[in-house]
């Protein structure tokens, strides 16, 4: 007996959000988008019943975090990071091809959402329990504990309800997701990852002192300009990076255009109907094939590594973790392997010849060569995966074409030909993107973006906004001409 | 679109969770209200339980 069939009564009752039946309005689809958003801030700034009042511990992602949704101490502690770790494991069996599900197949695709599902829950419990129950970042408050309890020191109940809380808020964001994708427009995912990092992008251009404690890109102008703010050491340094933030600026506006124009890059493979004369189309493969999708999986894989370290960290202290695996202060690895393996995530980890405690310059050397290479090796793998498990491989695409009554002119109609054609393409143009974009990433963060929100989250953004946008598009062409909606298979 | 995510034309990106169109019939279902409303009463729910403990 395989799997599956151990596996089918819990996968397959999983509970899901119903489908629309028949079209949805696209103002209604705007409708739920805009509600589901206003539900997710509405959530992160819900803080968690049973939490110390002053919490000084930082976030526990870190500079993962706007990658990953969500906010510190809030209801969505959590965000999206159970969601993607799930998806990295799905990535990885699928891609090696050890599922055994076959997509296309109803009963496996019902297999393949519960399992999705299942996964999810799982990965929740694995983050959240080590969270609340082995590290401080999400202090219980002892009041709440003597209010409830009776006594101070019960914090084990107050740490469960915690976990409670952080659970509900992880599975609500699931079901967003899902709300989202059948009933809105683009994904869940997508839009809180914009929403996350959109907040980061104006708090970093427009902040004040007097609002957030940081002074964003314009004040910081306004006041250099007006001589509010003193122009400390050399004129090109402090113009560069603190307090002007040029080259911040400059790296932002330079990811946003690489990415919009890469968008545009594209080989197409010409496409003639097999019937009807004169029909022409065209097959584009885009240079971002897989769009920076994949990305996120490498990125939280990291953060999974260095969520591992902080639990070993808090778990051994500082005597009993050995050197050569990590040494801590503050709560951030500076040193053993858990600090080579940590992304270099802003200016101030890596220039040593600025900021004095950045380290040895041989160590950043490794440290970011590692974390270029994890990135444009993984950007690339991950690339692969993503082509195959969401059906944008060439045999996938080649059996859509066939069923669309397209052919390649100069060949004969049949899948197999087609294939051949694609695997020309599709691969080359996969691995290229993949790596670019782990390029670009790394790169943006070393330089440093506007807000601090990092090269992945920036690359991510531009590029889910592009893709909302053309949909968006599609969508309104959809609710001028019914008829369109036949072609584009819709109903 | 008919399967959701896994048809967008010929040029398809799936979100990180993918749903199909295929749906068991022992599965249980829930209303896209349900979720939205049962995420406000949670919030509100322990907004509330803050402010009296």
């Amino acid at each position: 007996m395989s799997w599956k069939e151990a596996a089918e009564p819990v996968l397959t009752r999983m509970p899901s959000v119903t489908r629309p039946e028949g079209h949805v309005p696209f103002r209604r689809k705007l409708g739920w988008t805009a509600g589901v958003l206003v539900l997710y801030f509405f959530l992160t700034n819900v803080t968690l019943f049973g939490l110390q009042t002053q919490t000084t511990s930082g976030d526990f992602y870190g500079q993962f975090r706007s990658i990953l949704a969500g906010s510190t101490g809030s209801l969505l502690q959590l965000g999206i990071g159970p969601i993607v770790t799930a998806s990295i494991v799905l990535q990885l069996l699928g891609g090696a091809n050890l599922l055994g599900l076959d997509t296309d197949d109803p009963r496996d695709q019902v297999l393949y959402q519960g399992l999705q599902k299942v996964l999810v829950l799982a990965m929740i419990c694995l983050t959240g329990l080590p969270m609340v129950f082995a590290s401080n970042y999400l202090p219980p408050s002892g009041e709440v504990a003597a209010a409830l309890f009776g006594s101070s020191g019960a914090l084990m109940p107050v740490r469960a309800l915690i976990f409670a809380q952080i659970a509900v808020g992880a599975v609500l964001i699931l079901f967003m997701d899902e709300v989202i994708s059948k009933w809105g427009v683009g994904s869940g995912i997508g839009l809180f990852i914009i929403a996350s990092v959109s907040q980061q992008l104006v708090a970093g251009l427009f902040a004040t002192e007097a609002l957030a404690n940081v002074t964003g890109f314009f004040p910081a102008w306004v006041g250099i300009v007006t001589g509010g703010i003193d122009l400390e050491g050399s004129l090109l340094e402090a113009l560069l990076f603190e307090p002007g933030n040029l080259l911040a600026m400059v790296t932002t506006l330079f990811i946003f255009a690489v990415v919009v124009y890469a968008e545009s890059v594209r080989v197409e493979i010409p496409l003639s109907h097999a019937r009807v004369k004169g029909a022409r189309g065209r097959f584009p493969v885009k240079l971002i094939y897989a769009s920076v999708l994949p990305m996120i999986l490498v990125r939280a894989l990291q953060a999974n590594v260095q969520f591992l370290g902080q639990i070993l960290y808090s778990q051994l202290g500082d005597v009993g973790m050995p050197d050569w695996l990590g040494v801590y202060s503050d709560g951030q690895p500076v040193g053993g392997l858990f600090y080579y393996l940590d992304p270099v995530q802003s200016r101030e980890q890596w220039m040593w010849f600025i900021y004095a405690p950045a380290g040895d310059p041989l160590d950043i050397a490794v440290r970011v060569l590692i974390d270029l290479t994890v990135m444009v090796v993984g950007g690339a793998i991950f690339a692969i995966f993503w082509v195959e498990t969401t059906g944008m491989g060439p045999e996938s695409t080649a059996q859509q074409i066939q069923n669309s009554g397209m052919q390649i002119p100069g060949f004969r109609r049949n899948p197999q030909v087609i294939e051949k054609v694609m695997e020309r393409y599709i691969p080359q143009v996969t691995v290229i993107g993949g790596a670019l974009v782990g390029f670009l990433a790394v790169l943006a963060n070393l330089l440093g973006t506007i807000g601090g929100v990092s090269g992945t989250g920036l690359l991510l953004t531009v590029s889910i906004t592009y893709k909302l946008y053309e949909e968006i598009a599609e969508e309104q062409l959809m609710e001028m001409h019914p008829m369109m909606r036949t072609m584009f298979g819709g109903d | 679109m008919s399967s959701g995510q896994n048809s967008g034309g010929l040029m398809s990106s799936a979100g990180l969770v993918r749903y199909f169109d295929a749906e068991d019939r022992n599965a249980v279902r829930i209303d896209p209200k349900t979720v939205v409303a049962f995420g406000v009463l949670f919030g509100v729910l322990v907004m509330l339980l803050r402010f009296m403990v």
